[in-house]
């Protein structure tokens, strides 16, 4: 089924903002104010969670032949950018979880496992999903939660899983268990456990978290005590639990980021409204250039960060070969960049930005909350620590060779095939994203002063990826592990934000080919953005032609006051 | 040395990884869940008499040097931000009396302060933030002349508005307002009549959840003639003055934060193993840690010049106070953020690691940069220093004797002369200008020893870049009311670079005898200077400016400095003392249980 | 006396300050100041009206004593605008600080 796609898409997230309604109403039970007391009270919003129900978001996260509606990545995180919109707790604490757990059994899991975990959404259960251990964080090959393997092939499983969102209300867990006592990749499996097969005395649920932010989430602990569980658990094969594992970051690190970006465009708007009524000095504040300046800056970080999340979702379904590279860099990228802005909107918001009431109340809420997406699952180190082994191999095969990717990759509205669970790779050797900058650099239009601007920019980026070449080739085997050195580290965050800007000039070329989004179509914003992500490199770029920041300045304020959503998508909002 | 007081206090505090003392970081965390005023812990610095160093020595009190107040601040700040902004507001809400008041009310409030009473500063209104000038709250001259003002409206986002017992108010006293339209009220609440002043709700904030962070409103209340602190109409003079000293001080609210975060960062590398090794020998990791060693170190080597500057070149603290209040806070605000990629997922759980303490700090610390002049009030306000700054640079003035004396930390400070204080440091700050002359001793110092030629080499790349950004700066002047973002860009830059002057400055002039110290690993070989002058070059976008070798040296010294429980500090503070102390009723530590007093001596 | 040939550095190009002031020299010579610090045209200024009326605001205002010092060696207080904040008031006032001198205009 891929005809029709934008339509049933758009008409979900149509649906679900006209369900939370308008956020700046005092009344409505899932606007702020009613979020804001939910998160000082520690509990996720109860109508927030009633909402979620009725809208059956579980089905976002099961397959159509599944009897689910997910049939994309990017319109799943596009779907759950609306919640997250309104409130990331809700978001993570309601449904995000359960699709992390979901995914492994989608990509690993035989048909009875399937089934039955779609039974279990579809009825609006939950799944969460237990991989990591205090003790071992980011480390997971060294967990120590154990499933015994017994002579029948049942399990006995023993030992603790800490921080794991709804453990206490799940209906099942996917259990990343050791199952081997020897050290190494082969010696993990994943079990996927529902709670009615455990013995309820064999297991205790840890006392619940408290976190700076998503305060509402339910983030609590499994302590096993020698519980036997059928041979049936495993999901995949027995050893293979770090592959899968490792497959299906490759959905979750790629659609997280687009999700929680929801949240920062709240931020902004906020901060908008703000600089749009505060009088300073007789005038508004957004009329002082630098804050102008600031929120201008805060829009095309949102830009650039749905190009890359963009790229980085239909790359699973168009190039299932190359997405595992993407989805690390959009996972390590992406919050760095909402991060920042986020913060440099804080200074523009002043004092208001400090206070946990009032009108703009909801901006610290956003800031506390939105750190969980780089904290709470692989930290940006850890994603660093994927794409630098494959940097010395892509610098090899693929840079300057390889053939650019399809327009259709950058395509916000366009089908897509469906979801190739089963082709996950584990690293890839082409680099198609990288490919289609370098072609940009030689066959982008340069008519105007801004598209040459745009052009300008794509060579310098393109010479930028001549010098990563060289580097990662010089990298020494001993970067490719734990103890890779800063400079490694400093490798992969220049090829995140060069696969950013070759997002960026690809989302501009496919919307003048299509024609159908005069803004995206537009060079201002693209000039605007590459200029932003050479200057991140460290490099001082020529001034931007006239207009360009003017138009991104111009097109924000306009979304603002219509109450349009600021991503690719412009999307009417509630309220 | 002014920083053995600080030592002192810190030793009295006791220690706060033990829940039995008062002042323990326990405390301190079920204080901010709960979000109540830390009265006890006031208590405890008020029996240290840590108010009599609000108070100049002048007017009774034993303020005579600005560099041990930033010391004793950063002490009290290092475990508790709220705290210390709670206890230190005293001193906020005095300066303007101290910089413009008469000497009956300096009598007076030096009285009121030794009685422990709280004092709070009063500018900011709901509707106006940084527009001073736009400020509706009102001072009419009362009937009867000689009575004095009724004042009238609502100063809101007031530290201790409801706690504090006197007012430093800015009121509009000209109706036609502008720069000569405002003075500056000393308000004594308990001389109010009932009825003419209330309290307006503690407001829920982010941070510094305990503190008293409130409003008042007053409706007519009479204030007696002699409160207008100055002269009618110079309030905001008074108060642009005053604002440079407590600038200045913020940074050691920034210190303490730093510390503390450091700290942190500096246990969680050394008992977190990952991949079979201690992170602290994951490359990486330890680069992050390195780094915000030292940047914490070239903040505290600007603070401690801009503190002795208060003393040294009060004329200059126009462009000191900018330069620190900016740089300071943001620069401690990308060490907490980086330290929170090391600390991961126990950055954001709140009883995993050490209580939760690290987001604590990250919090609390997020007012530094915001209040008394956010960071863009203190670029503009170098902004609009530009052309002095300029004229400064190409004719080589400003107070190179004064700033000389503040980088020699051994040289006793001149007596405090706030009437020196200026609204604009007219021949520009000793601190660029007596960049020639430190790099001569700098020379010096690497034709002596070899090993210093890379601190040489670094710092020899700032007159160049210095050149640049006075350029930028020139092609800046007519940037006056749309001052475009490219002159904050510029601004940034010359504190930068202001900084690293200071580093040079501090180092050259305080080797000698600092070597021989405790901290002696940290200035041999101009380690730290190293170091430092590498963070800020890149941070300036200078090519090549790194220098791997000094960070792993700071990053090792200030791992002995902190095994060895001292502060990772350019100064020797050990936290604490060297002979272990016997429990019992001189023990120095406060005790929960026995309020056990320690006079300051 | 500012020896204006040295230094490097660019400088708005403002005709020098005459040397025998009268009351019309110094009034152009300031609205020419305040017209480029404010990026308004000369024509602009009202020489009656209050300088932060056109944006320069406080803390900007007190940079003039800096241009009045380099242009007259004549030392005064950062807050000259203030107390003088219109362009006739500041003329009588440095008119008055640099002495009498005849009116040949
Ligand atoms: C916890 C807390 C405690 C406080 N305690 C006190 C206190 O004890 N006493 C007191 O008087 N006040 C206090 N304040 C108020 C504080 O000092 C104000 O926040 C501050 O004056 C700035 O005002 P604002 O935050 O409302 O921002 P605004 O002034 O409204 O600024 C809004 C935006 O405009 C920008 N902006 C402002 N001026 C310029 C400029 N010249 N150039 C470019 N951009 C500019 C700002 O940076 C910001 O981005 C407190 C505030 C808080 C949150
Ligand atoms: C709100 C929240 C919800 C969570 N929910 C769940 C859940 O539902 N299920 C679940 O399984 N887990 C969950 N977690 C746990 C969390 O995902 C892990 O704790 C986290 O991903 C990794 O561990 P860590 O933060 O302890 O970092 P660590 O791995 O301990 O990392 C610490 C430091 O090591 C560095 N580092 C890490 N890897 C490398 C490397 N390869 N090279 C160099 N340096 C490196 C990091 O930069 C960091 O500085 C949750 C956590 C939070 C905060």
């Amino acid at each position: 089924m891929t005809g029709g796609q934008e339509a049933r898409t758009a008409a979900r997230v149509a649906e679900l903002n006209a369900a939370f309604g308008d956020p700046g109403d005092p009344v409505n039970p899932v606007g702020h104010d009613r979020l804001l007391e939910a998160d000082e009270a520690g509990e996720l919003s109860a109508a927030g969670e009633k909402l979620l129900d009725a809208f059956g978001l579980n089905a976002e996260f099961v397959p159509t032949a599944l009897g689910g509606r997910l049939e994309r990545v990017d319109s799943l995180a596009r779907v759950l950018r609306e919640v997250f919109r309104r409130d990331v707790a809700l978001g993570l604490g309601y449904g995000v979880t359960s699709f992390m757990a979901a995914v492994n059994v989608w990509t690993g899991g035989d048909e009875r496992q399937r089934t039955r975990l779609a039974e279990i959404l579809l009825g609006g259960g939950r799944v969460s999903v237990a991989y990591h251990e205090l003790a071992h964080g980011n480390d997971f090959l060294r967990n120590e939660f154990e499933a015994r393997v017994q002579p029948d092939g049942s399990f006995l499983l023993h030992g603790a899983k800490q921080v794991v969102n709804n453990a206490g209300r799940a209906d099942a867990w996917l259990l990343f268990s050791r199952t081997d006592p020897a050290p190494g990749p082969r010696s993990h499996s994943v079990l996927m456990v529902e709670r009615a097969e455990v013995a309820p005395e064999r297991l205790t649920v840890l006392p619940r978290y408290g976190t700076v932010g998503v305060r509402g989430c339910l983030l609590s602990g499994l302590d096993f005590d020698r519980a036997p569980v059928p041979g049936r658990a495993l999901v995949g094969e027995l050893g293979h639990g770090a592959d899968l594992a490792l497959r299906s970051f490759q959905l979750t690190r790629s659609a997280l980021p687009g999700m929680a970006l929801g949240a920062a465009d709240t931020a902004l708007r906020t901060v908008v409204s703000f600089a749009r009524g505060r009088r300073l000095y007789q005038r508004t504040v957004d009329a002082i250039p630098q804050a102008r300046a600031t929120l201008g800056d805060a829009f095309l970080d949102l830009l650039i960060s749905d190009c890359l999340c963009l790229a980085g979702t239909r790359s699973v379904h168009l190039l299932p070969d190359e997405a595992s590279v993407y989805a690390s860099a959009v996972k390590y990228l992406v919050p760095a960049l909402l991060q920042g802005a986020m913060h440099d909107l804080s200074i523009v918001l002043g004092a208001r930005f400090y206070l946990r009431q009032g009108e703009f109340g909801i901006f610290q809420k956003h800031l506390r909350d939105l750190p969980v997406l780089s904290l709470g699952h692989a930290g940006a180190a850890a994603c660093q620590a994927t794409i630098i082994p494959q940097l010395p191999r892509l610098a090899r095969r693929s840079w300057f060779r390889g053939e650019a990717a399809p327009g259709a990759l950058f395509d916000p509205r366009g089908d897509l095939p469906e979801t190739p669970f089963g082709r996950l790779a584990l690293t890839g050797d082409r680099d198609g994203l990288s490919a289609s900058l370098v072609a940009a650099a030689d066959t982008a239009p340069d008519g105007s002063p801004q598209e040459a601007a745009v052009r300008a920019l794509a060579r310098q980026l393109t010479g930028e990826l001549r010098l990563i070449q060289q580097e990662s080739l010089a990298l020494p085997p001993q970067d490719r592990t734990a103890l890779a050195s800063p400079a490694a580290f400093a490798l992969a965050d220049r090829y995140a934000v060069l696969l950013a800007g070759a997002a960026v000039l690809g989302v501009w070329r496919r919307a003048g080919d299509r024609g159908d989004d005069p803004f995206l179509a537009d060079p201002a914003w693209a000039a605007a953005a590459l200029h932003r992500l050479v200057r991140r490199l460290g490099r001082r770029p020529a001034d931007l032609p006239a207009g360009c920041v003017g138009r991104v300045q111009e097109e924000l304020l306009r979304r603002h006051a219509e109450r349009r959503s600021f991503d690719l998508y412009d999307t009417a909002l509630a309220g | 040395m002014p920083y053995r007081l600080a030592e002192q206090l810190e030793w009295n505090l006791g220690d706060p990884d033990d829940p039995g003392t008062l002042f323990s970081h326990a405390r301190s965390l079920a204080l901010d869940e709960r979000e109540e005023f830390p009265a006890a812990l006031c208590a405890v610095l008020d029996q240290f008499g840590l108010y009599e160093f609000y108070i100049p020595t002048a007017h009774g009190g034993r303020l005579a040097d600005y560099e041990q107040l930033v010391q004793l601040v950063r002490t009290v700040a290092r475990r508790d931000l709220t705290v210390a902004i709670a206890h230190g507001k005293t001193y906020l809400g005095a300066v303007c009396v101290w910089v413009d008041g008469s000497a009956e009310q300096r009598r007076r409030l030096g009285a009121a302060i030794a009685s422990r009473l709280p004092v709070c500063l009063a500018l900011t209104e709901s509707a106006h933030g940084s527009d001073l000038l736009a400020g509706d709250v009102v001072a009419e001259p009362a009937a009867d002349e000689a009575a004095g003002h009724l004042v009238s409206g609502e100063k809101w986002l007031i530290n201790n508005a409801t706690r504090g017992s006197l007012l430093s108010v800015l009121c509009r006293t000209d109706p036609a307002g502008g720069p000569r339209g405002h003075s500056v009220l000393l308000v004594d609440k308990r001389d109010l009549p009932a009825g003419t002043y209330r309290h307006l709700d503690k407001v829920r904030t982010h941070g510094i959840r305990g503190a008293d962070i409130s409003g008042i409103a007053f409706d007519r209340a009479p204030v007696p003639a002699g409160a207008v602190v100055g002269e009618v109409g110079h309030g905001l003079e008074t108060v642009l003055k005053s604002l440079q000293l407590t600038r200045t001080m913020c940074a050691a609210l920034s210190l303490g934060a730093a510390d503390h975060a450091l700290a942190l960062g500096l246990d969680f590398a050394a008992q977190r193993r990952l991949y079979g090794r201690s992170l602290i020998d994951l490359p990486q990791a330890r680069r992050t840690l390195a780094e915000s060693a030292a940047d914490v170190l070239a903040g505290e080597a600007l603070a401690l010049v801009a503190a002795r500057t208060v003393q040294t070149a009060p004329a200059e603290l126009s462009v000191v106070a900018a330069v620190t209040k900016y740089l300071v806070p943001t620069r401690t605000e990308a060490v907490i953020t980086a330290l929170t990629g090391l600390l991961g997922a126990r950055a954001f759980l709140k009883d995993v690691h050490a209580g939760g303490r690290f987001q604590k700090v990250d919090r609390d610390h997020r007012i530094v940069g915001l209040f008394d002049g956010n960071t863009l009030v203190n670029l503009n306000s170098l902004i609009s220093q530009f052309s002095t700054l300029v004229r400064a640079h190409r004719r080589g003035t400003g107070d190179v004797a004064g700033a000389a004396a503040a980088f020699r930390l051994t040289a006793p400070l001149p007596p405090v002369a706030l009437e020196r204080l200026s609204l604009l440091a007219r021949h520009g700050s000793g601190v660029p200008a007596a960049l020639p002359g430190c790099l001569a001793l700098l020379r010096d110092a690497a034709a002596r020893n070899p090993a210093v030629e890379p601190a040489l080499r670094a710092a020899e790349r700032l007159p160049a870049v210095m050149d640049e950004v006075h350029a930028e700066m020139a092609g800046l002047l007519d940037a006056r009311t749309e001052v475009p973002p490219a002159a904050f860009e510029t601004a940034r830059r010359f504190t930068l670079c202001f900084a690293a002057v200071a580093c040079v400055g501090l180092w050259t002039h305080s080797h000698l005898d600092a070597e021989a110290g405790a901290t002696g690993p940290l200035w041999r070989d101009a380690l730290w200077l190293r170091a430092a002058l590498a963070r800020l070059l890149t941070a300036l976008g200078l090519p090549d400016a790194a220098d791997p070798e000094a960070l792993d040296g700071v990053l090792d010294a200030a791992r002995a400095l902190h095994a060895e429980r001292r502060l990772v500090s350019l100064l020797p503070l050990a936290l604490r003392p060297a002979t272990p102390v016997q429990d019992g009723p001189d023990r120095p530590g406060v005790r929960a249980h026995a309020h056990a007093a320690g006079g300051a001596s | 006396m500012i020896d204006t040939s040295t230094g490097s550095t660019p400088q708005p190009a403002f005709d020098p300050a005459p040397r025998q002031p009268t009351a019309e020299s110094l009034a152009r010579w300031l609205v020419q100041h305040v017209a480029a610090y404010t990026r308004l045209s000369a024509d602009a200024i009202d020489r009656t009206a209050p300088l932060t009326g056109y944006g320069l605001d406080s803390v900007a205002a007190l940079s003039l004593c800096g241009d009045i010092e380099d242009e007259f060696d004549l030392a005064v207080e950062p807050t000259v605008a203030w107390d003088h904040p219109t362009v006739e008031a500041l003329v009588a006032y440095l008119l008055d600080a640099l002495g009498p001198r005849p009116e040949t205009a």
